[in-house]
């Protein structure tokens, strides 16, 4: 009796009804998708495949992995609707059927991932021990770029391995939530800022070597990430603004001594003085989004293709083009959502490991969305970052999806725990009686 | 845990802020500078769009710009007209970088129109026509200044209307004709044809930048104007000393004769006297040193020195030479802020915005940018300026029937003295029903006691006609 009260409990916890927000996103998907479909003169088939895939595969994922574990539906069903925008987005404005077709292949790889980071974060509850294991896997996964044969530059940024034209990624992209995880393991319980010095300097050392890599907005995020964790694991404001601080000193001596860093900031300041070449980008962006204005130009009525990079780095400006001001601002609200959600996934933990895991998490893609739209609109400079799960690029979603993973885990575990509080209180309350 | 979660509730509330903050800075952008990303020359969407562009008229409705059924674009008739036009209405290729029709170009063709305009257009199917854009701007008036124009000279006329400011005409010289720019690769245009030098064109100001010195003496020092001075044709201080035009010696004088005769060194003296902290301040309260976004057009920034390494450049910024530079229109501002009892207006080129169904979607209006000098101040200056116009350097600036005020300027371009001054006269009418300041350079016109003082008294004595 008891096992099926615990279930009860479990489906009450999940009870903010979810269902209105999973029929907005399947219509919007069917929508834009059958939209684009019918567009030009020929049907296009690959595009009405997706009309129904996208919306029936949003529909399964969320129903199959809500009765796996109670997970927490909102943040699942916004992700998807994150990645489904992705999908509509470069089925619309790339060249090719192919890169849309990647990038749906790549999101059902990143939802596999994204099952297999949940169930590993709530089976495997020995995370200190393996913790040392872990860091070592990390530094020699990010220092793969240096392999002699297999190390790709890309943009300027020696960050990619593999084997050109057949499989490339980018290891900065896969060792965000090791990264996140070692620093939650290593932070957990409050320690004393001497128990602490490993993790950080590991910590340091990724910063480095993505530094040489000059991949200067995974260096941004790991840095901002760790200093956040730090100082919500130990409550030491002055340790984490000196940290702050060193890394503002670092960021000058970088700008000093890095003619590339020298050069974002000067396209960022005025791209306007160099037009033909280091401005092109960040002016054709600049130039999308205002003739987007409030609605957009219209599903496919836009050009965003003259931004180059209009698929990566620069999709939330090809967004806005298309989709306009409102939208644009509403997807930033949706990161939000996610956001807001995975706080209460962080306060609800109940050990600090998994508390700090999951706001690790939230606080990186938080930044991570931070820095690419506001280098789209030049608020800051560009640093080469990704649109989480919007944008193109298999190791980034699938990366991502993995990060979600861990934290829906963590989520349907702390709902397991609440309902059997509840179970307990009431069980006490029926002895008393 | 508790001291966890409070840490994580303030990190999260400050992630959720700065969020907010970058949608909002996001919106805010869009909003304020959409339309002038949007109309960027290096815009293709402008080129391949099928819409046709929408009319650019004149305050009065003239048509200064049209688009016929075939798709060209048409210009005013009459070639005089249309070149004196050129700078201000622009033209399709894009070489007057600051005209209406680049700079205006995403409204013209509505490139990104509202919803219920593009759902209308698809049951009619007509072909997408973008919005008009009427200007401030009075066609034949400054068509006909443009024509008063001293043969073979550069230069620029801008004229306002200090009490709403409006900007009512924007005469640019040489100038070129829209139509001719399939020829413009055989140099049969002048490259600076196709700067509007009323908006890009930093002169230095020389002797018209001392209403600036006096503004800050009077608000400083109310009892300056009964100070007395001693010029003696030139003056040796620390550093340098300084003359005045011709050398002559003005003798004993006061603030008002010195200013009606554009005395140097008494204005000099006043700057030594002010300090470069209170000339600047009151220099940038006039708008010097500011990123002027005024939304209707583009107008290159004025500049004051922020720093000086000796007391020669102070004293020679008094009078307005040194690194001290300002666009006519801006000095227009300046006038039309003495003679607006000290209020700056914004000054503004577009009237109103209406799109092709007909429906007004932008209005322009009166605004106040900022209060530059307290209302005595500015009647001091005023009078000052009336003076001049009445028996000082400005003399032929006078019309009969009318209070005009003015001052003349004749700006040193170079160390030496084989290049001619450009000569300065800015000014305004004194008068409630027509409220006209005006700013004429004349590069290379010697004294601004001459050709531009005459040419602004003709121009003010036809914008009452015309205007009224």
């Amino acid at each position: 009796m008891a096992r099926n009260k615990v279930e009860k409990m479990k489906k009450a916890l999940m009870r903010s009804n979810t269902r209105l927000l999973l029929s907005a996103v399947m219509l919007f998907q069917a929508a834009a998708m059958l939209l684009i479909a019918f567009q030009k003169g020929a049907i296009n088939v690959q595009a009405l495949i997706l009309a129904a895939a996208l919306p029936l595969g949003t529909a399964l994922v969320t129903v199959v992995m809500g009765r796996i574990w109670p997970v927490d539906r909102a943040i699942l069903i916004l992700v998807l609707f994150l990645c489904s925008i992705g999908v509509i987005a470069l089925s619309d404005i790339a060249r090719s059927d192919v890169t849309p077709r990647t990038h749906a292949v790549y999101a059902c790889a990143g939802i596999v991932v994204m099952f297999i980071g949940a169930a590993l974060i709530r089976s495997w509850r020995s995370w200190k021990k393996t913790l040392p294991l872990l860091m070592a896997l990390c530094v020699i996964a990010l220092l793969t770029p240096y392999l002699p044969k297999f190390g790709i530059s890309k943009n300027g940024a020696r960050n990619w391995v593999g084997i050109e034209n057949v499989l490339t990624v980018q290891p900065s992209e896969f060792m965000k939530p090791v990264v996140i995880v070692c620093l939650a393991a290593g932070f957990s319980n409050r320690p004393r800022f001497v128990k602490c010095l490993p993790v950080i300097g590991f910590a340091a050392v990724c910063c480095g070597i993505l530094l040489a890599e000059k991949d200067l907005g995974a260096v941004l995020l790991y840095f901002l990430t760790t200093v956040a964790m730090y100082y919500v694991a130990t409550s030491n404001a002055f340790i984490s603004l000196a940290g702050l601080g060193m890394g503002a000193g670092a960021a000058v001596l970088a700008y000093r001594a890095l003619p590339y860093v020298q050069a974002r900031v000067a396209i960022w300041q005025n791209p306007w003085s160099d037009y033909e070449h280091s401005g092109y980008q960040l002016i054709q962006s600049l130039i999308a989004i205002g003739s987007g204005g409030l609605f957009g130009m219209g599903l496919g009525m836009g050009m965003p293709r003259n931004i180059p990079l209009y698929y990566s780095d620069f999709i939330f400006a090809s967004i806005t083009e298309e989709f306009g001001l409102i939208f644009a601002i509403g997807l930033i609200a949706v990161y939000v959502l996610i956001i807001m959600r995975g706080l209460i996934v962080a306060f609800n933990a109940r050990t600090s490991f998994h508390s700090l895991a999951s706001f690790g998490l939230v606080i990186m893609l938080g930044l991570q969305t931070m820095l690419i739209v506001g280098g789209n609109t030049k608020l800051l400079p560009l640093s080469g970052v990704t649109l989480p799960l919007v944008c193109y690029g298999g190791s980034s979603l699938v990366s991502t999806f993995f990060s979600m993973g861990l934290l829906l885990g963590i989520s349907s575990m702390n709902a397991e725990d609440e309902a059997r509080d509840i179970e307990q209180l009431e069980l006490r309350e029926e002895m008393n009686d | 845990m508790k001291e966890l979660r409070r840490n994580m509730r303030f990190i999260g509330t400050l992630a959720v802020v700065l969020f907010v903050g970058l949608a909002a800075w996001f919106a805010m952008t869009v909003y304020a500078q959409g339309n002038i990303w949007a109309s960027d020359v290096h815009n293709s969407r402008l080129k391949t769009t099928g819409s046709l562009r929408g009319d650019i008229t004149d305050r009065d409705g003239n048509v200064l710009a049209t688009t016929a059924e075939d798709g060209t674009r048409l210009y005013t008739e009459n070639a005089l007209a249309r070149r004196a036009l050129s700078q201000t209405v622009g033209d399709t290729a894009g070489m007057s970088g600051t005209g209406v029709e680049t700079f205006w170009s995403s409204t013209l063709l509505d490139i990104s129109s509202s919803l219920t305009d593009r759902l209308s257009e698809l049951f009619h199917s007509t072909r997408h026509v973008g919005s008009s854009v009427q200007l401030t701007i009075d066609g034949p008036l400054q068509a006909w200044i443009a024509s008063q124009f001293p043969r073979g000279y550069r230069g620029a006329v801008c004229l306002i209307n200090y009490k709403t400011g409006e900007i009512l005409a924007m005469v640019s010289m040489p100038n070129y004709d829209p139509y001719d720019l399939a020829a413009r690769s055989e140099a049969t245009v002048e490259d600076t044809a196709f700067l509007n030098r009323c908006l890009q064109g930093l002169y230095t100001p020389g002797s018209v930048f001392k209403i600036i010195t006096l503004a800050s003496a009077v608000t400083h020092d109310p009892n300056v104007v009964t100070q007395p001075f001693t010029c003696a044709g030139e003056w040796e201080y620390e550093g340098g000393h300084i003359v005045c035009l011709g050398g002559t010696a003005h003798g004993d004088v006061d603030l008002k004769t010195a200013f009606k005769r554009s005395c140097n060194v008494t204005f000099g003296k006043l700057a030594y006297q002010l300090g470069l902290d209170r000339l600047k301040a009151t220099a940038e309260r006039f708008g010097f040193n500011e990123n002027f976004k005024f939304g209707d057009f583009v107008v290159y920034n004025s500049s004051f020195p922020t720093r000086i390494d000796n007391m020669n450049e102070l004293v020679w910024a008094g009078i307005g030479q040194g690194q001290v530079l300002v666009t006519p229109l801006h000095m227009a501002l300046i006038s039309g802020t003495v003679a607006n009892g000290g209020v700056m207006m914004k000054p503004w080129l577009v009237r109103c915005i209406v799109n092709s169904l007909g429906a007004e979607t932008s209005e322009g209006a009166p605004a106040a940018y900022r209060r530059v000098l307290s209302e005595p101040a500015a009647g001091t200056i005023a009078e000052y300026m009336y003076e001049t116009v009445r028996g000082g350097t400005a003399t032929r600036a006078a019309i009969k029937g009318l209070n005009v005020c003015g001052k003349t300027g004749s700006a040193e371009i170079s160390d030496d003295k084989s290049v001619e001054t450009n000569a300065w006269f800015t000014g305004f009418l004194y008068d409630e029903a027509h409220p006209y300041a005006i700013s004429v350079v004349i590069e290379g016109g010697g004294a601004g006691a001459r050709m531009p003082s005459e040419l602004a008294a003709k121009a003010l004595k036809k914008a009452v006609e015309m205007v009224g």
